[in-house]
Formats: structure tokens, sequence, C-alpha cells
């Protein structure tokens, strides 16, 4: 199972899901990367049927907000699965471009 | 800090208007300033609200372009720009020269310009206002920002999808006798139910329309707005507060905190409560949004804004009225444009004379948010002692 690769602020530790260039609590800006456990929950999701201009033809598509371990949280991706909504378990794929990807678990 | 009064205003419909932002940025501030006895001589500065026309016309620097258009050449003026918010902020800025003793009387203007655009240009100037490096890249859109939101919401709080239609519904019958508003025909609950899906669990008619226009106020220090009309009304409250930058920054995503915020300033400057007031209008975007703004603000428990406008509580003759004008349900969103618009709506209701009037209303509250609940704004109105 592919680990969630989280960023961790260098000098307080502070956990993000996305890459991030300060650290919001103590400014610093050296940060390491840490290993989660990719399995994570369903916190909302929907269906995009109208994409905008950067992701027109690949419609539809499921964006979720998905927890992770730690209380990490992120928006993500995941694939072909309309039926996922709150509360159900999703595992991460990869990150590609910026973008995390999931699927069910 | 100074009492602050509205002593002019000015619109133009929201539409599909076939002009560009500087024409309908023009008109708005001409009809404001010939609305009331003010002489061009006696403006200090205008402020205007504009989010996309750098994207969409390559029209930048647009305040003072206007304000040497309507004859205020030489003063100062600024944009101010926060997404859907942005002419909320120009009121918020006005307000405080104003208070402040900065100046006296300010011109403030929201302006857009939309429907001309191509569909791929529009959603890439709408999507600029969420965070690109973060959820724009998964390609979540602000639909599918309140997409998540009702999803969850629907969730936790047990609320059907009739329920949720019952705002569209109730904004689109308000906006059937609004002379401004883009959509004039009513709509039922199985038309929402039944449109197609846009951003699961949103439809179609849960989606407020683009649309062109521009509103204009003058305002001043209370102790000289008589100068200018016998009419003035009174900013009683100005809340201006910053939020989340997408949807994973929320605890709790159906409680967007910079209206909480902001909202609770507005309330505290004015020494009021959510239930003194008379009239609201409010963001509604989305149907998801009017939920939410209504209980963010305040005027319902978290869970019941749905159930409320079901049972009519947030009607015209509702003990809660939200959105007598038709919101941007009905009005349409030229983003620029929708704060000033609102508060253009709620002074006709202090002054008796909207189309879809409340019984003696006397304290308003327009609400303007941007972004993925980003920077909000609040203002609180009444009618000058």
């Amino acid at each position: 199972m592919p680990a969630f690769p989280a960023t961790e602020c260098a000098d307080c530790g502070e956990l993000y899901g996305f890459p991030v260039v300060a650290c919001r609590d103590c400014g610093c800006e050296s940060f390491e990367t840490r290993e989660l456990d990719g399995s994570g929950i369903v916190y909302a999701r929907t269906t995009i049927r109208v994409p905008g201009a950067d992701h027109q033809g690949q419609e539809p598509f499921e964006v979720c907000v998905v927890d992770l371990a730690d209380d990490i949280r992120i928006t993500a991706r995941v694939l072909d699965n309309p039926e996922l909504g709150p509360d159900d378990s999703v595992q991460f794929v990869e990150a590609r471009d910026g973008v995390f990807f999931f699927e069910a678990a | 800090m100074r009492n602050v009064s509205i002593v002019g205003m000015g619109t133009t419909e929201f539409g599909v208007l076939d002009a560009g932002v500087k024409d309908l940025g023009v008109r708005a501030v001409s009809r404001a300033l010939r609305s009331c006895d003010v002489n061009r001589a006696d403006v200090d500065a205008l402020y205007l609200g504009n989010f996309v026309a750098g994207i969409l016309e390559g029209q930048e620097n647009i305040a003072p372009l206007v304000a040497d258009s309507v004859g205020l050449t030489g003063i100062p003026t600024m944009k101010t720009e926060g997404a859907c918010a942005s002419s909320g902020i120009a009121l918020r800025q006005a307000y405080q020269a104003v208070a402040t003793g900065v100046h006296d009387v300010v011109v403030v203007a929201g302006v857009e310009s939309m429907t001309n655009a191509e569909t791929t240009e529009f959603t890439r100037a709408l999507n600029s206002a969420a965070d690109t490096q973060t959820e724009g890249k998964t390609g979540l859109t602000f639909p599918g920002f309140y997409g998540l939101w009702l999803d969850r919401y629907m969730h936790e709080h047990g609320a059907t999808r009739e329920e949720v239609a019952a705002i569209p519904v109730k904004n689109r019958a308000n906006g059937a006798t609004n002379p401004r508003a883009r959509f004039r025909d009513p709509i039922a609950i199985d038309d929402v139910v039944e449109s197609r899906l846009v951003a699961d669990p949103l439809r179609l008619y849960d989606c407020c329309p683009a649309a062109d226009g521009g509103a204009a106020l003058v305002i001043t220090a209370s102790d000289r707005a008589r100068e200018f009309t016998d009419t003035p009304l009174s900013v009683l409250g100005s809340g201006h507060a910053s939020g989340r930058s997408g949807a994973y920054r929320y605890e709790d995503l159906t409680t967007l905190d910079a209206t909480v915020t902001a909202a609770n300033d507005a309330y505290a400057q004015a020494g009021i409560s959510p239930t003194d007031l008379d009239v609201v209008e409010l963001h509604d975007c989305f149907s998801a949004a009017e939920i939410g703004d209504s209980e963010d603000l305040g005027l319902f428990e978290k869970g019941e804004g749905a159930r409320a406008a079901a049972e009519g509580v947030t009607a015209v003759d509702g003990d809660v009225p939200i959105n007598p004008s038709g919101g941007l349900l009905s009005k349409g969103h030229p983003v620029g444009a929708t704060g000033i618009g609102q508060v253009y709506e709620a002074c006709l209701q202090l002054l008796g004379e909207h189309e879809n009037q409340v019984d003696g209303a006397e304290l308003a509250l327009t609400h303007n948010l941007g972004g993925s609940g980003a920077v909000c704004t609040v203002t609180v109105l009444g009618r000058d002692a």
C-alpha cells in the first residue's frame, strides 16, 4: 500500500498534507517528507460534471475531502467511484502533478 | 469614529447587458450621483470593486477610468478585489475612510461584465478565486466546493434534497417581480430536483447565473447627510473578515467562519442581535450557500436553515425574510457588483420602496462572500435617526 507523503516542519514538527513554503505555526522554511499510512476516510464528496477550463474532457470525475492519519485533511481526487460518500474508506494511490489520487479501500 | 450614512444609490439591471465594465461602472456611478443633491466637487474619493475584468476584458485600472468618465477626474480612486466580495470590500474601505474622517463624501461602486466571455475563459476566470496550487489542480470548481459542502451538510443534518430545493424556488419567485433580476420566471421543486447534475448533489437550478451589472452608492458622514438627501440611511455595523483557503482547511466545512466573524463584528458594532433584523440579503451563489449563510449569520440553529426555507420562514412575509430581491439565484451574480447590489436592494427595503417589500423593515443586513469562504463582508443598515 503506498504511503502518503506528508510535509513535516523541520523545526516544530507541524504536519501538512499539501506542500507549504513556510510553517503556519513557527515560520520555519525547512521541511522534510514524512510518510503516513495512506488509508483515509471520506469527509465529503462531489462529482464534477461541468469542469473548469483545465479539466475539459475529464468529466465526470470525483473530488473528495479526505481525512488521513495525524489529523491531516486534504482535497483530492477519487478514481471512478461516484458512490463513495462521507465515512467511506479510501486508499492513497499516487500523487501526480500536485494532485493526490485515492481509490475505494 | 463618525457615523456614516448612505445618501445616494444607483444600479443597472443585472442580466445580459452587452456592455463592458467601464460603461457599466459609469452608468451605476452616474445614476448614484444623480439620485441625490451631491455636486461632483463634493466627492472626495471613489472606491470600486471588480474581480475579473483584467482576465476577461484585459481591462484593469478601472477605478480612475470610471472616475474620469463621470466627471470625477482628480480625486483619489482605488479598485478592491476579493473575488465575489470585491464590492463589499469597497464599501468597507469607503466606510472606514468616512468614519475615520479621512474623507467626507465617497462614491463606492461594484461592477462586472461576464456574459460576453467564452465559457472556458469564464470558468478559468472564476476558478482563479480558488487556491490554484491546491484545489485548483484537483479540478474542484465553485459549484464543486458547494457540492462538497452540501454532501457533508446532508450527511450531518439530514436535510432532504426537496428542502434544499425550496431555496431556489423561493428566490426565483421573488425574482419574478424584481425588474433588476436576470431570471424572472418562477420554478417548482420538481424543476430543481429534476434539473441536470452539475456538482453532486448540486443541480443546475441550485446554481446562480452569471450576469453583467453595476451598482453604486454615495456615502457621507451622518452629520452632513441631509445636505444631500431627505432620506439618508445609516450604516450601523460593518464587518470584514478573511477565512479558509480551501475545503480541506475547514475542521467543519458546513461553517464558513469568515461569515461568523464578520457578522459578529457587525452585530457588535450595531448593538443588535440577529433576531432584531427585519430583512436579509445574503450571498446565495448556490442553494447550499443560502442554507449555510443563514446559519453562520445566526439566523437559525445549525442544521435548521434548509428546513426553515421549506417551511416558509424565509419568505417575504415570513418571520425571517431572506433575499426578497430574488438573491443571486434570480438577479444573477456579476461578481464584482454583487455586494453593492445587495446593499441597493436592502436600501429600497428600508425606504419602503421595494417591489417585494417587507412590511415595516427598519433594520437590514447584507452579506457578501468571496472564494471558498476566503473573504466576507457583512453590513448592518438602518433608517437614519
